[in-house]
Formats: C-alpha cells, structure tokens, sequence
C-alpha cells in the first residue's frame, strides 16, 4: 500500500488531508447524489442482488495477478454498498437502530480511496457478473463521493483544474504554443508528401471540429500527422477550435459534475464554430465522454466521429488512396476499452490493418473482452503509482503482447499508448513499439 | 511540498521534486535539480537540452513537442532517455526548471 511519507499509495493536495468530519460529509454527498441523480435505481438494485459469488475473479486481470481477495471487483463493489445499504435503505437504518453495527468511520473511506485506484474501471467483469452488476459503474460512483470530500489522486485534479479554469486544457498548453507545433507538424508534412498538409484553425462552419488527447501535441507527432494527412487526403472539411482543443475528459473517470461541465465546453466550441461534427482523435476515453454529448448538450448535439471510424469509411469509400507500400513488421491491435468494451467501435481499425500491414496478428481474447493495459479510469497519469500499474495491473497485458509476437502494437488512444509503453518497458520487452493507428496510416496514404 | 536547498537558494518542491516558482531557476539550481535526477555532472550535450527547453519554456510557458525538441537539439529520443533516464519530460523538464506536466503526459 502507500510508501513511507504518503499517506495513500497515490499524493493528494495538502488541503485533502485537513478535511475534518469526513464519514458525514461523505454521506452528504450521498445523499445529494441519490436526491439529484438517477444512481438510486442501480443501487438498489445492487445492493439487493449482489450475491459476492466471485464470478468476477476470473475476469479480472489485476485478481489474476495479485489473488488479494480485496481485489475482486464484487469485494471492492461491496465496500460503497454496504454504505448505502446501511444508511440509505429503511431496513438497513431501522437494522443499525436495533442492532448496532457497521458505522462509516475514516479509516473505512481511506480503504474505499485505496481500493477505488487499483481499480481502473475497464468494465471486463461486467460481462461476468450473472447479476449483471456493473462493477465500474459502481467504482466511478465510490471514486466521485471520495473526491466530493475532497480524497481524489492530485494527478486527476490538477488535470481538470487546468482544464476548466487554466489555461482551458489538461495539459496546460496555451494557444502560441499549440500554433508553433501545429506549424512545426506542417513542415514536417511539407517534407514527407513535398505538398502543404494545413492543420486549419477557426474555421467557420467546418464539417468536424478536431478535439485530440491535448497531450497528442507534446507526444505523438506521427499520430496528428496521420489525422491531417487523412483529412486533407479526404477532402473534408475540419478544423481545430482556438476555444476549446481538447477531448480529454477526466470527468468520466470521478464526477458527473465534471463531466458534464467538459462536455458542455466542447458543444459549446463547436456552436461557437458553427461546426456540424465533433470529430474525436485517438483517445479512448475522450471518444466514450463525448458520446455523453446527447445527454448533456440536447436533442441538437453535434454527432461525434471517432477518427478511425471517419478514416475507415473513408478508405472503405475509395476517398482514401494508399501507396503500394504495406506495413511488413507483425502487428497487433489493442482495444482501448472506452471503445470497444460496449463493442462500439471494433471492427474498423481492424480492417483497417488488414489492409495496410501484411502480417497482422490477433492478441486473444480482444473486442469486447479484450484485457484493459492497465492503466485505464485515469491511472495512467498517476505516475507514482507506475510500478502498481505496470506491474499487478499490466502484466497480463504483457503477457499477451509477448505471446502474439506482434513488434507493433496499435493502440489508437494517448491514454493506453503512454502506459503500454511503460508497461513494454518494465515487463522485459524493450523492442516492441507502440503507435496509434494513424502513425500506421501517415506510412502509406497517398497525398497530392 | 517541501523546502529543501538547491544551488545555494532555498526552493519549494512538488512531491515530484519540481521547482514550484521556475522563476527561481538558474544555473547552479538546474545542476542540482539534475543530481537529484541521477544526473552527477552536467556535460555539454545536457546544457544543451536543458538550454533549450528553458528558451522554448520562457517563450511559450509550454515545453515543446517531444519531436521538435529531437529535431531542433539533433537528439534521438533514445539520446536524451541516455543523457535524463526519467525521460524528456520528467527529468529534462525537471532540471530545465518547468512544472511538472500535467494530463496524459
């Protein structure tokens, strides 16, 4: 658990350590959220079906390595149920009169907080569960009460901070500096196809507004490339909104709050814009918030693409020319699981890599099922938990990459790509690279 | 946070070891932001990056793209893992004086 000096395996702010008369406030929030969503409804349900029969354990992946029972997603589950139960049912009330019993005490959500971060919320359990509990469901509801007291990984919060009232985005990039790099990705372009790929900005009435992981801008240069060179090759209509560039949406990992006022912010960009389409780079988690876009911003939200979706009707539709050049390395492709777990969006990027690579190779079991890196629900910005993330959580992962023999894993999501990396890096393989699907694309299309 | 001494000035670190005011950053601070990186002695080719980062810092209140930093210092990415184990980002940027990043990075 937490090292010497921290008192929880991840850092909070200072100000998180000072919040007195936790186990009330906690129950307040509660309260509200149950008075003022729809999670009643869920939890009771829950709370009266939950067999704890264990199901679960064969599906997850950090239990498979780990076999601590407090990992098993129905024991982590039980830990806000029985909460609920206690103080949120009559009979669980009526019981604590008569009876005594179970009181929420500190030390209970410090084990709540601690259990809700070895969990990445990848949903794979869910599947198993023959009460159909939606063990991530209620892992996100027990990480959003947590941060409403104030107990959440400093690393999501500072992200958000920035987001909502920074410089406008998580990683902080203020517009001169996301100009200088989209100026620097043309010349590269420039020097790859001898042709101008433009990255437009504030174009009115585009057809797609561009919202990537904002860390694409620092880290994955091929990745935004290929997104240009597809849409230039294409012929659509698309630009970046100086407003609001980025898809990253941390809500979906904490708080209904948050996510909401994030999704707000890109309807809002794209009314600012005019823009018909909200087009979603490689990002996993940012392509499943944006599709709360119908539940936030009204019947006349903006439609969400995700690019690989946009890249594979292009290519299925002949917009997409490619060069006679193919992929010849194995390739693997893995599922991020904010796309593929509800099997949204899975067969695309595969027939995509059919047709570019020659020697494409499956990791099993994939799609719906597949294993999550490791680093989903927003782990993966917790750096101080990386030996946890790459070692519990990622080792099947691992595994599985070394067993397909694959020297390229695709990985269309910023999220999965940075912790797969570190995962490659501390499970003994070194040599396996891993790129996004458009990083895969920019060596092949055909621009003119 | 703490306080701890750096370059003969009394600085403030994150949990993470990042200067908190990168106003405070000099020469002498950035050598020994980099001991605490592994880094014993700062050679030519870690100015170099370092320099480089801190100019692109004040400029844009932004580190640079990981791939126009390779491109504008002529270091492969393996380069600057050899020359700052933690990486361009959480030991480059560290000894450059920038805060510590923040989102998917």
């Amino acid at each position: 658990m937490a090292e010497s000096g921290r008192k929880y395996s991840f850092h909070v702010e200072p100000k998180a350590l000072q919040v007195s008369d936790r186990p009330r406030k906690f129950l307040e929030a509660f309260a509200a959220v149950l008075r003022h969503g729809n999670y009643q409804l869920a939890l009771d349900t829950y709370a009266r079906l939950s067999t704890r029969c264990g199901r679960c354990a064969s599906t997850c992946q950090l239990y498979a390595t780990t076999q601590q029972d407090e990992d098993l997603p129905c024991h982590r589950s039980e830990l806000l149920l029985r909460v609920y139960r206690r103080y949120f049912t009559r009979w669980g009330v009526m019981r604590a009169r008569l009876f005594g019993g179970f009181t929420l005490t500190d030390e209970y959500l410090d084990q709540m907080a601690e259990a809700s971060y070895r969990c990445t919320a990848c949903r794979r359990c869910k599947a198993a569960c023959p009460m159909g509990m939606d063990h991530g469901l209620v892992t996100r509801l027990a990480r959003w009460l947590l941060a409403e007291i104030g107990l959440i990984p400093k690393a999501l919060v500072v992200s958000v901070r920035q987001q909502l009232a920074g410089v406008g985005n998580t990683s902080g990039i203020p517009l001169p500096a996301l100009k200088d790099t989209c100026q620097f990705l043309e010349e590269e372009l420039q020097e790859m196809f001898g042709v101008p790929i433009p990255f437009p900005f504030d174009v009115q009435q585009a057809e797609y507004v561009f919202f990537p992981a904002v860390s694409d801008y620092l880290l994955e240069a091929d990745t935004l490339m290929g997104n240009a060179a597809v849409m230039h090759a294409s012929g659509a209509s698309w630009t970046i909104g100086t407003g609001n560039y980025d898809g990253i949406n941390y809500g979906l990992f904490y708080s209904d709050r948050m996510l909401e006022q994030i999704v707000q912010n890109v309807a809002a960009e794209v009314r600012r814009l005019r823009g018909r389409k909200v087009l979603v780079g490689e990002c996993g988690h940012a392509t499943r918030a944006a599709w709360y876009l119908n539940t936030f911003a009204g019947p006349d939200a903006p439609p969400v693409v995700n690019c690989l979706q946009y890249a594979h009707q292009m290519l299925t539709a002949g917009r997409l020319r490619l060069r006679d050049q193919r992929i010849e390395e194995p390739v693997a492709y893995h599922d991020p699981c904010n796309i593929a777990r509800g099997g949204r969006i899975t067969e695309e990027p595969r027939e995509i890599l059919k047709t570019i690579c020659r020697n494409y190779v499956e990791m099993t079991p994939n799609r719906t099922e597949n294993y999550c890196c490791g680093g989903g629900g927003g782990t993966v910005s917790i750096d101080e938990i990386r030996g946890f993330r790459t070692g519990s959580l990622g080792k099947c992962k691992a595994d599985q990459i070394r067993a397909s023999g694959a020297k390229i894993v695709v990985s269309p999501c910023a999220n999965c790509k940075k912790q797969l990396r570190e995962v490659c890096a501390d499970n003994g393989l070194p040599d396996v690279q891993i790129v996004g699907l458009h990083d895969l694309l920019l060596k092949v299309i055909e621009v003119k | 946070m703490e306080i701890r001494e750096l370059g003969g000035k009394q600085l403030e670190l994150d949990e993470d070891g990042f200067i908190q005011d990168p106003a405070a950053w000099d020469e002498a601070v950035a050598a020994a932001l980099a001991k605490t990186e592994g880094v014993d002695e700062m050679s030519e080719k870690h100015w170099k990056l370092v320099n480089y980062l801190r100019n692109y810092y004040l400029q844009f209140q932004m580190a640079p793209m990981i791939r126009k930093l390779c491109k504008e210092t002529g270091f492969k990415l393996n380069e600057v893992y050899e020359l700052f184990p933690s990486g361009p980002a959480k030991g480059a940027c560290k000894v450059a004086g920038l805060p510590k990043p923040t989102g998917c990075v």
